[in-house]
């Protein structure tokens, strides 16, 4: 293998013409839903009743239908919401970070991962309203004046999530939005349909590409990746904080937010690869969403997934070499307590299964790497169970111990919510752009000028 | 092309180093009403069009000092002045646990606030009404073109030096880009009288229908199952009996558990000749004793039974407890008087119990000793 | 494309530089050994500090040269060299270490038995926290980032010569190996040096803050490096500002990074409320220290953060050369503040001795880097992506 380094290998495969990009990306949204897609969407929603049917359940009969009990008294909920915060964090990454890295691979990739951003974040949004009791009063989370005169904690990290959560789906919705107004006007130039017209017009906002107007937009998207990588970074931290400022051991450990992050990139790049996989071949984007490109989010999940395997270590060390007997016990009762099954899945999928992404071959191969992105997601799952529930079921007072065994219904609304988001996601794949159009035009090969003259003194201004 | 308005002098290029160059020339001529249209952005090109950075990051700044400052300001205003209250023995200000709300606040309005900003002042969008719009250059600008237009409004504006030097920069194509006849002229209807009359009228209609909607047609009280019971609460009336108490009084000859009926209601006699004390004077019972006297006897009779308490004269005087008649009566009697009350004397058997009774008793008993002392008790 | 002709030609740097370099550490090394001299548990804390800082600045500098390679970076290849000749500081350290192995017991509480063995905690904990271990560990650590280091330098002059592109695959491979084997080394580095001071505190996060201040520094120090040989033309003429702002935006995140770590350690700690916890901060936040925390926060994140926040700072050559040196003057205070509590619980204490701090590490880094840079080129010539490295623009 003798990789050319004196030349910056395309991210776009095959030069393609301008105007077929505008062909390849719109094209889904201009055809009517084949047998395919309907087969798909039907199955998704049929995952989405299951969950609506469970919930149902959860509220007619009450929250003894879930199998949290004494001790336990976080289960699937809370592991779920914790997940799906977690894929959420993969879009803003590639959206945000990979763009002030400057890494044009990017380009191809980042509006539907920014697209899988927002579902999941919606998805995740479920849980801790479900979980509120009455959803329809969720409003009073906020700081309300109300007749009590009470104020909410703001001390408090469920508090912290809150807004945390709901700054995250605002600002990655703005940032989705942004991104999406130069392709809108694509389509509103391109499409001969009135009412589509209309609707293009309105979202649009009337964007005409107009150079003036992209030196603030690019500012503008400088500045809200520089808002959302402190962010993101912000969310899985708080959703850590969650856990870590309690006194419970094994939950209370200084590294859980940097490890939360890690973790929630990990189990986002996993899905977001697992999707991209399917989305490429089906829409013919094979030429933009390049194997290369694939093969570079494979090498973020062997780091992520190796820092995920730091932390283990790092917390089993420490929990031996703090000489508290809690923290001992309480990782020793990880794995090798009730809960080991869950815990070497945990093992194996999230530090083992993704350091065969070191070959490069297996790196490359698309099945491969579909297998370990499902593993990786599985681990991740079960990291969030096993950090939730081991610690409960053992908590200070042994008599009190329990086993947390969760039920249909639980899993009903797991399901559900895989449902809820592939449901979302098909219908974005068939009414919106999928891929950035300006942001892949900008990267294909001789889309920028030729030669830098010296004239431009400056830094050419546009940051 | 008649009276058409002319709005500009577009010409599209096929290649990005194409552009730049007609850019670069453009500007370098001191025209000053120009754009260049691109779709996407173009390396090099703010330097080529000679424009100034954009200013959008002091926006974000001020918006994000806002943020901060009104996040960290609401939140100690929240625990430390209007309600103050201690949560896990943090203080009330405790800034270690309020800076991820800042932050996250200071993102928000940050990131919001910028982006309307440059939406709506930089951009002055949304502006669906440009001339551009619709024209074969923006078409094709949308596809795969670059184009670039100089407006008619230009100083240096002459058509014919524009083409020339359009062609000569070797432009694929030059339109004539012109107003929409219907749009000249065209005033924004926000402030037309009959518009904003309008838009009042739906909205009272909108919010009157919403409110009866919402607030009477589809109102439900969430859970108010507590609130609701199949009981009458005390003191409420009620049809379903003749007197239309709700409250019932126990059936008659009912005794309480734990409560021993007076025998002897209104017969001092009797009481007088059956009732025993049952109590020893001891240490104890008289420490009792005397606790009760002084709480309940010595306000009228006085603390030693004199009948000089610290109510005299505003009543009627009690009698003292140290005449003969009462130093003869028998403890039943004397009982008696406590628990039932005598002349202007209200009845105690509420406040004080059977043994504090005949503590009281024996304490008074002690008092009546001490105040005719004979011989023998003063050796 | 073809107007590229790189125009290095090595420069020698002014012998004035090993002077004031060699003058800077003799006078370190007096203050220092007057410092044994006269009270030497405060001189071995001391010493204690000069060590993690340059220890800080090797790890920092051997990491950056893995990241460009695995991370593919272009911008920063002509800066490749001043990297590796700062890592070059790898030789020093272990004498470094010295006069800090023959002052364990007056640095390290658990050194004495007799303590360990009426300690519950101590004595459960004697298995990591034993002289010979520790002593195997540190050698083994040495051991691993000189291997690593003279396996990057040597390919790297090769390449001088051969330009042969195979070798930059074989740097991505041996990356790839270094990383992970890095990462447990220097956790376990900061365990020993820094956090075993406390040998009761325990942070699983300590390996991670240690590191964030220690990348920090290594590119405070690759940014001043750079942009003053850029300004005195011992570069290329090629490097522009979207280079600078490369390095002003990397501070700035880095500095934000290390924020981000220390307030998580912070705020756990301070919110969970363990005794066996807090009394590591308790001990900082008390008495004078309480003062130290507060210039800690102001010094490492707040001027920084204001100093490198706005687009235009991070690509001024003069803001970038203070900023750097700042940053590198944080760092020693972030290492006075997590080590020296140790040795004067009360108050801290700052002395003729604490210029020591100063002195040394300067002086060690001038001459490593003027002894260092004496034979090599400024720029690895023969790097096949130093082209696009050197044309490159944001």
């Amino acid at each position: 293998m003798n990789t050319d380094y004196t030349h910056e290998p395309s991210v776009i495969e095959g030069k393609p013409s301008l105007a077929s990009i505008n062909e390849v990306v719109i094209k889904p949204t201009e055809t009517m839903p084949n047998k395919k897609f309907l087969l798909a969407i039907s199955f998704t929603m049929t995952l989405m009743m299951i969950g609506a049917l469970s919930l149902g359940l959860s509220f007619y009969y009450g929250t003894g239908m879930w199998g949290n009990n004494n001790p336990v008294g976080w289960g699937f909920p809370i592991v779920n919401f914790v997940f799906w915060v977690g894929i959420g964090h993969a879009g803003t990454l590639i959206s945000a970070i990979l763009f002030l890295f400057r890494q044009k691979w990017r380009n191809g990739i980042a509006r539907f991962a920014e697209g899988m951003t927002i579902f999941a974040v919606m998805t995740a949004g479920i849980f801790p309203l479900i979980h509120v009791g009455r959803p329809w009063i969720a409003h009073y989370l906020f700081p309300l004046p109300n007749q009590h005169g009470l104020w909410v904690n703001f001390t408090s990290p469920l508090l912290w999530d809150v807004f945390a959560v709901s700054t995250y789906f605002t600002v990655s919705f703005i940032f989705w939005y942004v991104g999406l107004i130069p392709d809108f006007a694509t389509m509103r130039d391109r499409t001969t349909n009135k009412l589509k017209k209309i609707i293009y017009s309105i979202v649009s906002l009337g964007w005409r590409h107009s150079n003036r107007h992209w030196l603030n937009y690019e500012m503008i998207y400088l500045i809200l990746a520089g808002f959302a990588t402190p962010l993101v970074l912000s969310v899985h931290t708080i959703v850590s904080f969650d856990f870590a400022v309690s006194v419970l051991p094994g939950w209370h450990t200084t590294i859980f937010p940097p490890y939360f992050v890690a973790g929630a990139v990990f189990s986002g790049f996993a899905m977001v690869q697992n999707v991209l996989i399917f989305i490429r071949k089906i829409f013919n984007m094979e030429h933009i969403i390049t194997v290369d490109t694939l093969e570079k989010m494979n090498k973020v999940i062997i780091l992520t997934g190796s820092m995920v395997g730091y932390a283990y270590a790092m917390e089993f060390f420490i929990a031996w070499y703090s000489g508290n007997q809690a923290e001992s016990f309480a990782f020793i009762n990880r794995a090798f307590g009730d809960y080991a099954w869950a815990y070497w899945i945990m093992v194996s999928c999230n530090v083992i299964s993704p350091q065969l992404f070191w070959i490069k071959k297996l790196r490359r191969s698309i099945p491969f790497m579909f297998m370990i992105g499902v593993f990786v997601n599985v681990g991740m799952w079960f990291e969030r169970f096993v950090i939730t529930v081991t610690s409960l079921s053992r908590d200070f007072l042994p008599s009190s111990w329990a086993y947390y065994k969760p039920t249909m219904v639980d899993f009903g609304i797991l399901i559900g919510s895989f449902g809820m988001f592939f449901t979302l996601l098909l219908l974005f794949t068939k009414t919106m752009p999928v891929v950035s159009i300006a942001e892949v035009k900008a990267v294909v090969d001789g889309a920028q000028p030729s030669h830098h003259d010296d004239d431009e003194e400056g830094g050419e201004g546009h940051e | 092309m008649s009276n058409k308005m002319l709005y500009s002098l577009a010409a599209l290029f096929d290649s990005p180093d194409a552009i730049i160059k007609a850019a670069k020339t453009v500007s370098g001529k001191g025209y000053k009403k120009f754009d260049v249209n691109t779709p996407y952005p173009v390396h090099g090109m703010d330097g080529a069009m000679k424009l100034p950075p954009s200013k959008l990051g002091y926006f974000a700044l001020v918006f994000g000092i806002t943020g901060a400052t009104l996040a960290l300001l609401f939140m100690w205003w929240t625990n430390s002045i209007d309600y103050p209250n201690v949560i896990g023995g943090k203080p009330l200000f405790a800034l270690p646990a309020l800076i991820p709300i800042t932050f996250e606040v200071t993102v928000l309005l940050a990131s919001v606030g910028t982006v309307v900003s440059m939406i709506v002042f930089f951009f002055k969008f949304p502006n669906n009404s440009h001339p551009v719009h619709d024209t074969e250059y923006m078409k094709k600008v949308s596809l795969d073109k670059y184009g670039i237009l100089i407006e008619a409004g230009d100083d240096k504006f002459d058509e014919a030096e524009i083409r020339a030097m359009y062609t000569e920069l070797g432009a694929v194509s030059i339109e004539e880009i012109y107003f929409d006849d219907e749009e000249v002229g065209w005033k924004p209807a926000v402030f037309d009288e009959k518009f904003i009359g309008f838009l009042v009228l739906i909205a009272l209609t909108v919010s009157t229908i919403a409110y009866f909607v919402l607030n009477k047609a589809l109102y439900m009280t969430p859970f108010d199952w507590m609130m609701h019971q199949h009981k009458y609460s005390a003191q409420s009336p009620t049809d379903y009996f003749k007197d239309g108490y709700s409250m019932r009084e126990p059936v008659k000859g009912t005794v309480a558990r734990d409560f021993m009926p007076y025998l002897y209601a209104g017969q001092p006699d009797s009481a007088a000749k059956y009732l025993v004390n049952p109590t020893f004077p001891n240490d104890e019972n008289l420490a009792l004793g005397k606790e009760r006297f002084d709480i309940y006897c010595s306000p009228c009779h006085g603390t030693f039974g004199d009948g000089d308490g610290r109510l005299n004269n505003q009543f009627p005087n009690p009698p003292s407890l140290h005449t003969d008649k009462v130093r003869d009566w028998k403890d039943g009697r004397m009982f008696h008087i406590i628990t039932e009350g005598q002349n202007i004397m209200p009845a105690y058997a509420k406040q004080i119990t059977r043994e504090q009774r005949w503590a009281i008793i024996n304490y008074v008993r002690v008092l009546q000793r001490a105040k005719n002392a004979n011989e023998e008790d003063v050796k | 494309m073809s107007k590229f002709q790189l125009d290095y030609v090595k420069k020698p740097l002014p012998a004035k530089v090993t002077m004031i370099g060699a003058v800077v550490f003799l006078i370190g090394v007096i203050v220092l050994g007057a410092g044994f001299m006269s009270d030497h548990v405060r001189a071995a804390f001391n010493m204690n500090i000069i060590y993690m800082f340059l220890l800080s600045i090797g790890i920092g500098s051997i990491f950056l040269i893995a990241l460009e390679y695995i991370a593919g970076a272009v911008w920063s290849v002509p800066f490749r060299r001043v990297n590796e000749v700062n890592a070059g500081i790898f030789w020093v350290l272990p004498l470094l270490a010295l006069p800090l192995f023959f002052n364990m017991h007056d640095l390290f509480h658990w050194t004495h038995k007799e303590v360990v063995e009426s300690d519950k905690f101590l004595s459960q904990k004697a298995p990591y926290l034993d002289e010979t271990f520790f002593y195997i560990r540190s050698a083994a650590f040495f051991g691993i980032m000189i291997l690593f280091y003279m396996l990057y330098t040597s390919l790297s002059k090769k390449q001088d010569k051969t330009a042969d592109q195979k070798l930059t695959s074989r740097a991505i491979k041996m990356s790839a190996v270094f990383i992970p084997i890095f990462g447990i080394g220097v956790t376990v580095m900061s365990i020993d040096w820094i956090m075993s001071l406390e040998p009761h505190w325990f942070s699983t996060i300590f390996g991670v803050y240690y590191f964030s201040g220690s990348l920090l520094t290594a590119l405070a120090l690759i940014t001043f490096v750079s942009v003053t040989l850029h300004q005195k033309g011992y570069l290329s003429k090629y490097i522009n500002k979207d280079h600078y702002y490369n390095f002003g935006a990397l501070l700035f995140a880095f500095t934000n990074f290390w924020a981000y770590i220390g307030f998580s350690q912070f705020l756990l700690i301070w919110y969970s409320n363990i005794p066996e916890e807090t009394f590591w901060f308790i001990n900082r936040m008390e008495g004078g220290w309480g003062i130290v925390s507060l210039l800690l926060i102001i010094v490492h994140f707040v001027v920084p953060y204001f100093g490198l926040v706005a687009q235009p700072a991070k690509s001024n050559p003069t803001r970038l050369k203070i900023m750097a040196i700042w940053i590198m003057f944080a760092h020693v205070l972030d290492l006075y503040w997590l080590i020296m509590p140790t040795y004067s619980k009360e108050a801290p204490v700052f002395g003729w001795m604490e210029l020591s701090l100063f002195l040394v590490p300067t002086g060690v880094i001038i001459l490593v880097f003027a002894i260092g840079s004496k034979k090599k080129n400024m720029l690895p010539v023969g790097d096949p992506k130093l082209q696009r490295g050197l044309e490159f623009h944001l």
